[in-house]
């Protein structure tokens, strides 16, 4: 595999892991994009620092992709932030920053590079386990849900060129997580089968994998990384 | 039971009609929640599938893990969230089961998929 790979939301958690992992397995050149003024990533990783909400940011990326010089083969659709609420609470604000962020950044940057991707190129959106619903968060599991819709509707209009999916991680440990009140935190794991949260490496695994001919024959997926927790 | 039956409206390709949408599907949602009003969202099959494009898609599928979320919030307290998607020749019948499930009240954080469009495809 030899290319450009953008990857969102990579100066932590799930999508610095994503990121590292891609620039530790190939030729490749990966973009890393995030609002995060320090943007301290591998020196193999070109940190690009861009509000993907703005209209300027897909463009900003786009030229990023331009001057790498090499063909874009791959996209993560990564950043993501949780404002969590019950619905009967939940603020005008709250909602749209969630949807803004991590539903209308990614289709907004898609529709930008989609034209780019070369024969044989990769989407994945990283959505979560959430889109199959988590009290509290009317507003994530929106999002969530309308990345797995946009998976699917990108995976039937870019076919056969381009291959769409998405990955649906359960409790990752990273910030965002640690965020949750440990009782909480100490609940959700109990409810999970594997009796752990997972790790940014299992999800850039997972990411790899599908961003590779490894899986060259799966579109409009959605994996789901969450120990089991769906079952139980 | 009350409630009431939302029917999610076409949008287009762009961004700020999707949004537009599901803050519509927002507001009526907290309305509803706050006054402990059981609510069935109406979407079609196809989009469910990403068949109509992805802003439809978006709205659709986004609409359905929402109506997941308020489902367990709505346990609760004694309300309920469905949805329902409808082929498009069933259109009328999914009225019916949209009035059905509100009068109910014993299903929540369903989909009821209405015709036989979705036989064989994946499950939402």
């Amino acid at each position: 595999m030899n290319g450009t790979i953008v990857v969102t939301g990579a100066a932590r958690g799930i999508g610095r892991a994503i990121a590292e992992k891609m620039a530790s397995t190939g030729p490749l050149t990966v973009i890393g994009v995030d609002i995060a003024p320090e943007l301290a990533l591998s020196e193999s990783i070109i940190p690009v620092q861009v509000d993907l909400t703005s209209i300027e940011g897909p463009g900003l990326i786009r030229k990023a992709v331009d001057a790498s010089g090499s063909p874009l083969v791959g996209l993560v659709n990564n950043a993501g932030i949780t404002r969590d609420a019950r619905l009967i609470n939940l603020t005008d604000e709250d909602f749209a920053a969630v949807l803004e962020i991590n539903l209308g950044a990614a289709y907004r940057l898609t529709m930008e590079l989609a034209p780019l991707m070369s024969d044989g190129g990769s989407i994945v959106n990283i959505a979560s386990r959430a889109y199959l619903g988590n009290f509290g968060q009317f507003n994530y599991s929106m999002s969530k849900g309308g990345v797995v819709g946009m998976t699917r509707a990108m995976a039937l209009s870019l076919a056969p060129h381009v291959r769409v999916n998405a990955v649906a991680p359960g409790l990752i440990s990273s910030e965002m997580s640690m965020a949750i009140p440990e009782d909480i935190r100490e609940k959700m794991v109990d409810s999970i089968p594997l009796d752990r949260m997972g790790t940014p490496d299992e999800i850039a695994n997972t990411v790899w994998w599908l961003l590779t001919p490894l899986s060259s024959y799966i579109t409009g997926e959605v994996i789901v990384v969450g120990g089991g927790r769906s079952l139980s | 039971m009350s409630g009431l039956v939302h029917w999610v409206e076409d949008v287009g390709e762009d961004w700020a009609a999707v949004l537009a949408e599901l803050t519509r599907a927002f507001n009526v949602s907290r309305s509803s929640a706050q006054g402990d009003d059981s609510i069935v969202y109406v979407i079609r099959q196809d989009d469910l599938l990403g068949r109509r494009g992805a802003g439809n898609a978006m709205v659709a599928c986004g609409l359905l893990s929402a109506a997941r979320t308020a489902a367990l919030e709505g346990a609760r307290k004694g309300w309920t969230a469905n949805v329902v998607a409808f082929d498009e020749a069933e259109r009328s019948a999914a009225e019916g089961w949209a009035h059905r499930l509100l009068d109910d009240g014993s299903v929540n954080g369903e989909l009821i998929r209405v015709g036989s469009g979705h036989i064989g495809k994946t499950l939402a």
